[in-house]
């Protein structure tokens, strides 16, 4: 029985979001509608930028990811003070900045100075940049890609990857880090997350208490429960017997 | 002097204080006539536990700060080296390493800039602990699975350092070893 | 027979079981040393299972070695149940069994921590885990009942605040709480909150081992399980020996007993607490557990030894200073004891420190503390409880002839042993190692000599254990 415990049993480790960590981003060449065109770094030398990887034409993921994403942004409690740019480009070569703009204005962010919808014809070279590889499906039409976030500091380097969907603290520790907060440890995604201790809550520089850490106190709280019933069903009996003194003899 | 032997010294010299405190009081207490004990009992004691207290607080304030989750928080490391412990060896590469296709390059690091350890174990706990060319443990974090430690360390001399497992792993943790050069 | 007579025969039963557990594990110890020294050659296999066995049968013997004391002692304030201690007896043995077979038979050898998911990865035969688990469990549950049912007892004759000694925390109270009844309540609490801690972790190993695959644990939780569990049931056992100590070294000593005062009831309450986060600082080098709970960590291991090991001390030393003593071999062991506690203490300290853990975690500095107070601290409140215990028996006091030299060699065989370990911590040389690298040029030296002090500690407690061993086998034939 015990041979059902192999090494697979072990979470999985998602390295993926690993890769390219501390290396340089491809300074490409972006078109945006209010500026017009720009080199990627004129945007992260001036601010810590989460690059969203999306295209229009998309009927998966594409949607929720930025609806999930601009929803966290704002639950993760960042406050003016943090700064940061979210660039959603499309990596998708036929997309132009017109349709980028229609994808704006459907999530309000046609003036919203932290966003910023942009296209490139340089996505191959992001892409392997930043260890993304979205694969062209011929037959639906469409990008089998994974919904990714990639920080970029202030010096263009790729500081931290996030994939799938993801929850506020995630995307709080992520803007923190990119402003330059080194938090030492971070939890690798597809583990089993019900019996984990903490989850971070970055916002405020501490990790909530999960079920995990309850489970940790609970035998504490339980051994107290153990003794104050135990002293109730006994108060009964000792207010009818004399006070202890000292010995009880034996 | 380094760490190791200021640590040992100190320990040497408390445990000799307690050993001296002892010895004293028992030989004291072989008088044959009495002698009535300790006197200003109740003062001694809250000055000896304040003294404790106070000495407990200033270590704790001077030591806290030197923990090594803060150690160059505030500068971007020059390399990054990823670690996939597994027993009963270490997996390190300037990548990301996938555990199904775990592999291992030479690493090389500069000296005096600092550098940071992306390490993680893809089965059981293990400890990646940095030994100088002395044998002296400089550095280490847990590897364990489903989590990414981060270790920033500095190398200001150059040469060959080791990594030992230091948190036990199975029949083989004694001989699981790497290592890598300082340049 | 009447109960008294009973529960004399039952410790008299529990003392010979413990010391012939605690000979058989000091030598696989011993030969773990040499074999680290290449003085003799072991398979890495062997040895680790040497070390698991060791490991646990400490643990587990020095925890019963305190239950039993403090049970005895307990029967001169409330009544004791005969039939709990004796159910706690028959678990602890059919356990212990399980246990060697596992480490004997099976080869089992993942330590006495036996980290998750190490127990999973088997490198020996695949029934040693679960029975190993189970082992554990069977052990807990004896434990257990054992403690609630001392609690109970204690409850049944003190209320909530007296157990507590709540009432000295102000002026004008009535009733005055024993110090041994204070220390062993808290004690108690603490050992229940380890079991269950214990049962817990045994609960998400085997939902994991029945679960064929679609529940997974987490290495981070199950390690702060581990070590609440494995950290605080050494703390406690600890302070069960202490609780002893307060009981008996006055009256062995011809002093007044220790007064219950507000402090010693501060302290005591403090400790409950402390004890209970201290385990944190196993996990310093775990970057994954959140900063305030490694900042909590070293807090309270600084904070936990306050209260409890500095009041201690500070009582013993005003109760012998200057004051005209009974020495006998029961307060000498006592008396160094503290000692041993203490200077095991400041280790403990040291190493607790996160800027000091960073370069001496899982060194040989980790044995070299808590052997220290265990083999010089709780054990030699044990053996004192022991020598007591058998003159206790039969009212026979044993004159002190050579009592000073065994403790001196004692002291020498022990300090000696874990001076080796202090040196190779500072020389950085790991522990746990079947077999040292070269370049640990000392270490196989400090094995070596390590090996040799730690039988001459062997041989101190032998002696010492002679005439404790004689006056236990003779109350088998004692009747009314």
């Amino acid at each position: 029985m015990i041979c059902l415990f192999s090494k697979a049993q072990v979470k999985k480790y998602n390295y993926s979001e690993e890769s390219r960590v501390y290396q340089q981003v491809a300074d490409i060449t972006i078109s945006t509608n209010s500026d017009g065109i720009k080199k990627l770094s004129d945007l992260y030398s001036e601010s810590p930028l989460i690059i969203a990887f999306v295209y229009t034409r998309c009927i998966g993921i594409c949607n929720p990811f930025l609806a999930e994403l601009s929803q966290n942004i704002s639950l993760s409690g960042t406050d003016a003070k943090q700064h940061y740019k979210v660039l959603v480009l499309s990596f998708d070569t036929s997309d132009r900045v017109e349709d980028m703009n229609k994808l704006a204005a459907r999530f309000n962010f046609e003036n919203n100075k932290h966003w910023i919808f942009a296209t490139t014809q340089q996505a191959d070279i992001l892409n392997k940049s930043v260890g993304f590889n979205p694969i062209w499906d011929g037959s639906r039409m469409q990008f089998d890609h994974e919904a990714l976030l990639v920080g970029i500091n202030q010096y263009g380097y790729v500081v931290k990857k996030l994939t799938g969907l993801r929850n506020p603290d995630d995307i709080s520790l992520l803007l923190r880090e990119l402003n330059g907060v080194f938090v030492a440890s971070y939890q690798l995604p597809g583990n089993n997350s019900l019996l984990s201790c903490f989850t971070y809550n970055p916002a405020t520089g501490e990790r909530k208490i999960s079920l995990g850490l309850l489970l940790l106190i609970a035998p504490f709280v339980f051994s107290l429960v153990i003794v104050f019933i135990m002293a109730i069903i006994m108060n009964r009996r000792l207010k009818n017997t004399a006070v202890p003194h000292h010995y009880a003899g034996t | 002097m380094n760490t190791h032997s200021t640590i040992l010294l100190l320990f040497l010299s408390l445990a000799f204080i307690i050993a001296v405190v002892f010895i004293t009081v028992y030989r004291s207490s072989k008088r044959k006539e009495e002698t009535g004990g300790m006197i200003n009992v109740n003062k001694k004691r809250l000055t000896f536990l304040l003294v404790l207290a106070s000495l407990a607080i200033i270590l704790l304030s001077v030591t806290l700060p030197d923990s090594p989750y803060y150690l160059y928080a505030n500068e971007t490391p020059s390399k990054v080296v990823f670690v996939g412990a597994q027993q009963f060896n270490f997996n390190m590469a300037y990548q990301a390493i996938d555990p199904k296709k775990p592999i291992t390059e030479a690493i090389e690091l500069p000296a005096n800039k600092m550098v940071e350890f992306r390490v993680t174990s893809f089965d059981v706990n293990h400890d990646f602990a940095i030994y100088n060319d002395k044998a002296e443990l400089i550095a280490q974090t847990q590897a364990m699975p489903g989590y990414v430690n981060m270790l920033r360390w500095k190398f200001y001399k150059p040469g060959t350092y080791n990594i030992l497992c230091l948190e036990f792993c199975g029949v083989a943790h004694a001989v699981m070893r790497a290592s890598f050069t300082v340049n | 027979m009447n109960n008294i007579l009973k529960l004399k025969k039952i410790t008299s039963a529990w003392i010979l079981a413990i010391l012939l557990l605690f000979v058989l594990a000091i030598s696989f110890g011993i030969t773990m040393r040499f074999n680290q020294a290449n003085d003799i050659k072991l398979s890495p296999v062997t040895f680790y299972s040497l070390m698991t066995t060791h490991g646990v049968t400490m643990v587990g013997i020095w925890v019963v070695a305190g239950m039993m004391a403090v049970n005895y002692l307990l029967s001169r304030y409330v009544k004791v149940s005969n039939g709990l201690n004796l159910f706690a007896m028959a678990l602890t043995v059919i356990g212990v069994v399980m246990l060697w077979l596992t480490t004997f038979v099976g080869h089992y050898h993942t330590g006495w921590t036996f980290l998750y998911p190490l127990p999973f990865y088997t490198a020996w035969e695949k029934w040693a885990t679960p029975v190993f688990l189970l082992s554990l469990g069977v052990l807990g549950i004896g434990w257990f009942v054992w403690s609630v049912g001392m609690l109970w007892q204690i409850l049944k004759r003190y209320s909530l605040p007296q157990a507590f000694a709540w009432q000295h925390f102000k002026k004008g109270h009535t009733v005055e709480t024993p110090p041994f009844i204070l220390i062993t309540t808290v004690t108690l609490v603490g050992v229940i909150a380890c079991l269950l801690t214990a049962v817990l972790l045994l609960i998400l190993y085997f939902a994991e081992y029945f679960s064929k695959g679609t529940f997974t644990n987490d290495a981070l939780l199950m390690k702060n399980l581990t070590y609440f569990f494995g950290h605080t049931i050494i703390n406690e056992a600890l302070y069960l020996g202490v609780a002893t100590l307060y009981e008996l070294l006055p009256e062995v000593s011809g002093r007044p007993k220790f007064k219950m005062t507000w402090y010693v009831a501060v302290a005591w309450n403090c400790t409950l607490l402390f004890v209970l986060t201290a385990f944190f600082h196993h996990l310093y080098m775990d970057f994954a557990q959140p900063q305030s709970f490694q900042i909590i960590g070293q807090v309270a291991s600084y904070f936990a030894s306050l209260p409890s090991a500095s009041v201690t001390a500070f009582s013993v030393i005003v109760l012998i200073y200057k004051n005209p003593v009974k020495w006998s071999l029961t307060n000498l062991l006592f008396v160094v004891g503290v000692a041993g506690w203490l200077i095991g203490g400041i280790g403990a300290v040291i190493d607790a420190t996160i800027s000091n853990n960073f370069v001496l975690h899982n060194t040989l500095w980790v044995p070299a503390h808590f052997h220290t107070y265990n083999a010089m601290g709780n054990v030699l409140f044990s053996l004192a409880f022991f020598n007591w215990a058998a003159k206790d028996f039969q009212g026979i006091a044993s004159p002190l002839r050579y009592d000073k030299t065994k403790i001196f060699w004692l002291m020498v065989g022990g300090f000696g042993f874990v001076l080796m370990f202090y040196i190779g911590g500072a020389y950085s040389i790991p522990r746990r190692y079947a077999e040292y690298p070269n370049e640990f040029t000392n270490a196989k030296l400090l094995a070596s000599a390590g090996a040799w002090f730690a039988i001459i500690y062997l041989w101190a407690i032998i002696v010492i254990l002679f005439n404790i061993v004689m006056k236990c086998i003779k109350m088998f034939s004692v009747s009314e």
